[in-house]
């Protein structure tokens, strides 16, 4: 069974989207990104472009995921003010010639956590540009709620802080945004350490996920891409198919005929 | 006995001419810089720049075991080559390369990227295996850092000083040392000055560095700091094992301690960015408090050439040798990795 989904009108083949920071080498970057079959790559590019642009890093990655599909999404990494993201993404715009971004406005340093108020500020500037808006949040109900509104199609909640690799912390709160959220495009990002974390995810009804750490500092990552790629797709098919309910009674799945009922 | 001519005087065209010159080969080396001791700010050889650790089992947090063995190969080198720059100058040679292990540390609230540092060094437990200090060794070992570090020794790890290495190199060597001569293009059996003028040889080596005649060659920003901390006492090389960034601290002649490194995609060797000096101060701060008082007395941005893997590569033809994309491994692995160039070549 085909199983893709939509992002702001564009049809995506694969669930799972990936960084590019924090690899060995451009080439294991590459071979990586390929392994995962990922639909969506994400770059940072704030210093980069402060340092006076590209040095074949970011060409040779782009050659190669052109040739491939996949789409780029670029993000406001390392902004701590809507200001400062917004003149970011006009400027991915213009040199990369995208209106999709991901936006994200750090609002602590310690835990990189993003800061809602200026979040919602920049979401809804861009939004007003034209601009194709992944916010990501918290996993507060009523900033996903606000960030929806304000024209948010795709809404990217945090599982944990960035680069933790502490898996999901509020498996609640995340069910929750689902069943409140039914018509946004959730996607898990940022604190996956694991595929089994991915997979927990999606089988909260996710429709995508998003990680970086978790594949580039794994002691193989073109390996790691490959298992959240599988895993992913596992999971996926297991929420579609209808996980069964638990209960506390053990229930025999081969009927037991001819045995004595025994009472203890 | 061939003619050699080579292009670019960094650490890998240094050795190489100290190398051939020292087998009797008659070698010609072309440089942009104005003489041996120059090392123009950044703008001229990575070598200069970098730190000069010798490092091979804490490099495997980012390079696969190659890059390591290489490494282990060439501490032996370094201490061949040490010993010949003491002879040939009269100064110790521990002026040019010293090996006191190093340490790697983490603070206690980063155990997470401890552990996954340490997780990839176990991966290749034929390079070697750090060694958990206790609190009083670690104490013992360099008194001046921070309480509360956790302290790995890395034994038989070292590091050379550049400053000394690569004039030294130059003026030991019978090469013809041809300053202030940039050269445009490295061809097989022949190397072109950017004023046109041809120089043919047996054989050219291409050593440009950033500059070099590699496809798909990028450089890659590195930015270091020197503070000038009399009265601190620092051993030996630092890593610090960090949730965020990757700092050293390396000593130096003169009280002086080396910080460094960023490692940023871009092809910028405009100053150091405000952001950069404070994180690698922050950090190295956080890891001997007593740097707070010290003096930043140097600043510099350098290019590592990089190859899309990383890696190093030897390019050999007919007349033709390219030596490159050294990235973060050159005084790492240059000896070796010459070693294996010019056998390649038959200049044994």
């Amino acid at each position: 069974m085909e199983d893709s989904f939509e992002a702001y009108g564009e049809r995506l083949a694969s669930r799972l989207m990936v960084g590019t920071a924090a690899y060995p080498s451009p080439a294991v970057l590459a071979d990586a990104v390929d392994a995962s079959e990922a639909a969506v790559v994400t770059v940072g590019l704030r210093r980069t472009l402060a340092s006076g642009g590209d040095n074949g890093f970011l060409a040779g990655l782009l050659a190669r995921l052109t040739a491939r599909g996949v789409r780029l999404l670029p993000n406001t990494a390392g902004c701590r003010t809507a200001a400062e993201a917004v003149s970011l993404a006009r400027m991915t715009r213009e040199l990369y010639g995208t209106h999709w971004v991901k936006l994200e406005v750090v609002g602590d340093e310690y835990t990189l956590q993003p800061d809602p108020w200026q979040l919602l500020e920049a979401a809804e500037t861009l939004v007003g540009e034209g601009f194709a808006v992944f916010p990501y949040a918290t996993d507060d109900l009523l900033l996903c709620q606000r960030l929806f509104d304000a024209g948010c199609q795709v809404l990217m909640p945090w599982g944990a802080p960035i680069g933790s690799g502490q898996g999901l912390l509020n498996p609640w709160a995340l069910a929750t945004l689902r069943a409140r959220l039914p018509q946004a495009v959730l996607v898990l990002d940022a604190g996956l350490g694991s595929p089994a974390h991915a997979a927990q995810a999606m089988e909260l009804g996710f429709d995508a996920v998003l990680l970086n750490s978790a594949i580039a500092h794994a002691g193989d990552p073109v390996g790691m891409a490959r298992a959240f790629a599988r895993v992913v797709a596992g999971a996926r098919a297991g929420y579609l198919a209808g996980v069964m309910a638990p209960q506390p009674m053990a229930v025999a799945s081969t009927p037991v005929c001819g045995q004595p009922l025994l009472v203890g | 006995m061939a003619s050699i001519a080579i292009a670019g005087a960094g650490v890998a065209g240094r050795l190489a001419a100290w190398q051939l010159s020292r087998r009797g080969h008659r070698v010609t080396v072309f440089d942009p810089a104005p003489g041996p001791g120059a090392g123009l700010g950044g703008q001229g050889a990575a070598g200069f720049t970098a730190a000069g650790m010798l490092s091979p089992l804490a490099e495997l947090e980012h390079a696969p075991a190659a890059i390591a063995r290489l490494g282990l190969r060439s501490l032996e080198g370094w201490r061949q080559i040490a010993a010949a720059l003491a002879q040939a100058t009269g100064d110790a040679a521990a002026a040019f390369a010293r090996f006191d292990d190093s340490l790697l540390l983490a603070h206690p609230a980063d155990h997470g990227a401890a552990a996954r540092v340490l997780a990839r060094l176990a991966l290749a437990p034929d390079i070697g295996t750090p060694e958990a200090l206790a609190t009083a060794t670690l104490a013992a070992l360099e008194p001046a850092l921070a309480p509360g570090l956790k302290g790995w020794r890395l034994a038989g790890e070292g590091q050379v000083f550049p400053q000394r290495v690569l004039p030294a190199l130059a003026e030991a060597s019978h090469a013809r040392w041809r300053w202030g001569e940039p050269v445009a293009t490295v061809a097989p059996g022949c190397v072109v000055t950017s004023t046109g003028v041809r120089h043919g040889c047996d054989l050219a080596i291409d050593a440009r560095g950033v500059g070099a005649g590699f496809a798909s060659l990028r450089g890659v920003r590195g930015e270091v700091l020197w503070l000038h901390a009399p009265g601190v006492a620092l051993g030996r090389p630092l890593r610090l094992m960090h949730a965020r960034h990757r700092v050293y601290l390396v000593p130096r002649p003169g009280d002086v301690v080396v910080v460094g490194a960023s490692e940023i995609e871009s092809a910028d060797r405009s100053p150091v960015s405000v952001r950069s000096a404070f994180e690698l101060m922050g950090a190295a701060v956080s890891a001997m408090p007593a740097l707070a008082e010290a003096r930043v007395v140097h600043m510099e941005t350098n290019l590592r050439p990089a190859l899309p893997d990383n890696l190093p590569c030897i390019e050999l033809a007919d007349g033709l040798l390219r030596v490159g994309g050294l990235f973060r491994h050159g005084w790492l692995v240059a000896p070796a990795l010459l070693e294996d160039a010019l056998s390649g070549a038959g200049l044994n």
